[in-house]
């Protein structure tokens, strides 16, 4: 479904991506895992045709209206309330308004809809973003880095949303530094490291591969292992 | 049609919550029709359009240029343009909703300053005709700058010297002979001239504020290609 090969990109003599190849499933919460400048966003702004790669092919099989996108920056208006926001693309999307209501339900803002986006805590605002994210029921959703910042009660509340939106059909592409959060929540991974995959798979495959599997699968080790570098 | 009726929208929602904004399309004309009620209408020396004419070209300089400026400015360093782009909005439909609300803004300022001066119904068509012409350069104008810009602090840096040229020259100009025939280029002073008298050259003053749209237009379709035309192939 999304797929990557032999992509590169290089930001003048400075190269990012030296040669990624990589594959995600229909259907499937698919990790991108590596340390702060590895070139996740890097990864993702070429999936989602926001910059150009300079070699090598990539595809995500679906359209940009199919796609959703939550990234490091939420872009949000911050003057108007959570439903205005949400407006403003079902708007553009030419889809009902009540997508936004229910959108703001999926990820419990019910309550702040009538709320100025600056007056929401950090975590009310990237749950914002997530509901813009999903208002119109995408098939493909790029999530870069859902639950940074978050405290864990928030996150868990994403990754619970997360695996439903997957149960109702949609393919999900994450990134995160987070290792816990990828063998917990991702069907499959991707192990990410100065532009270059390290490794790939299902993350308990991986963890058993390099006999990193104590108590929990520990793919953390596995990727110090592979990389020599920590992720935080 | 649709993303530029949802950007038009979305401005038109905001501005009620940007005093900031908000207070520059209600001040000049509130200055002209208390200095008109106040002076011009109590004292005979003066004309009784003088602060009408004066507060609308600073209107037409002061609040339309920095607010289009600044509204492309920080929906680009916010990256809220980045998430449209990525909805499907075109570059050009983003700035036809977000240009015309400025614009409808310019329009309803311009009603207002008409109702607040004494013209015959001759006179206020001309006043409306220049005013609103002057708000489509302000805007063509402002979009360049926002366009080029980085972020707010850089676009209100370049829109405020351009704003205060065009809002305040023909207040300046009414003092000095060689600034008036110097600022006969820029169309805010044209405005003035209709205003301050009505028999002037009607034509020649259409066609300068044009020839003022069209040197503008040329800087905003640089500006566009070299910033945005990558940004619409998408
Ligand atoms: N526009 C740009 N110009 C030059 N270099 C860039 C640009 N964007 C990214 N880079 C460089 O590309 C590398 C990868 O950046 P990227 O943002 O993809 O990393 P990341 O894995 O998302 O990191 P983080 O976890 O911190 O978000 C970094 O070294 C960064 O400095
Ligand atoms: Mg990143």
């Amino acid at each position: 479904m999304i797929r990557m090969q032999n992509v590169v990109k290089n930001y003048g003599a400075n190269t990012v991506l030296s040669d990624v190849t990589f594959e995600a499933h229909e259907r499937e919460i698919f990790g991108l895992l590596g340390p702060s400048g590895a070139g996740k966003t890097t990864i993702i702004n070429i999936l989602t045709k926001q910059i150009e790669a300079d070699a090598g092919e990539h595809d995500t099989g679906v359209t940009t209206f199919e796609t959703g996108l939550m990234l490091d920056e939420d872009g949000l208006y911050t003057r108007l309330n959570c439903l205005d926001n949400l407006y403003i693309f079902a708007d553009i999307y030419g889809i009902p308004k009540e997508k936004a209501m229910q959108a703001l339900k999926k990820v419990g803002l019910e309550d702040a809809a009538k709320r100025q986006v600056q007056k929401l805590s950090n975590g009310m605002r990237q749950r914002l973003a997530l509901a813009r994210a999903i208002l119109h029921e995408p098939r493909v959703l790029f999530l870069d880095e859902p639950t940074s910042g978050l405290d864990p009660a928030t996150a868990r509340g994403i990754h619970r949303l997360i695996e439903t939106l997957r149960e109702n059909g949609a393919t999900i592409f994450l990134t995160t530094h987070n290792m816990e959060e990828a063998v917990k929540l991702c069907d499959s991974v991707a192990l990410l490291n100065k532009g270059k995959i390290v490794e790939q798979g299902a993350p308990a495959e991986i963890c058993e591969r390099y006999g990193a599997i104590k108590t929990v699968p520990d793919l953390e080790s596995v990727f110090i292992k592979l990389t020599g570098v920590e992720l935080e | 049609m649709r993303s530029t009726k949802a950007i038009f929208i979305k401005q038109a929602k905001d501005i009620f919550r940007n005093p900031m904004i908000l207070i520059e399309f209600i001040i000049f004309p509130a200055v002209a029709l208390i200095m008109t009620e106040l002076i011009a209408k109590t004292n005979d020396a003066i004309p009784p359009n003088m602060f009408v004419t004066m507060m609308a070209s600073i209107f037409t300089g002061m609040a339309l240029i920095p607010t289009m400026a600044g509204i492309i400015a920080e929906d680009t360093e916010r990256q809220s343009l980045r998430f449209l782009v990525m909805a499907g909005v075109k570059p050009h439909q983003y700035l036809l909703g977000a240009g015309g609300f400025v614009l409808l803004a310019g329009i309803i300022g311009s009603g207002v300053f008409t109702l607040i001066g004494s013209f015959t119904a001759e006179e206020a068509l001309k006043f409306l005709t220049v005013m609103i012409l002057s708000a489509a350069a302000s805007i063509i104008l402002g979009a360049a700058v926002g366009i080029l810009s980085k972020n707010q602090q850089s676009a209100m840096a370049a829109s405020m010297p351009l704003a205060v040229i065009f809002g305040f020259t023909p207040m300046i100009a009414s003092f000095n002979e060689t600034i008036e025939k110097a600022a006969s280029v820029l169309y805010t002073q044209q405005m003035n001239v209709i205003v301050n008298d009505f028999s002037a050259n009607f034509p020649l003053a259409i066609a300068v504020i044009a020839a003022n749209i069209a040197v503008f237009s040329v800087v905003f379709a640089v500006a566009y290609r070299k910033k945005w035309m990558r940004t619409s192939a998408r």
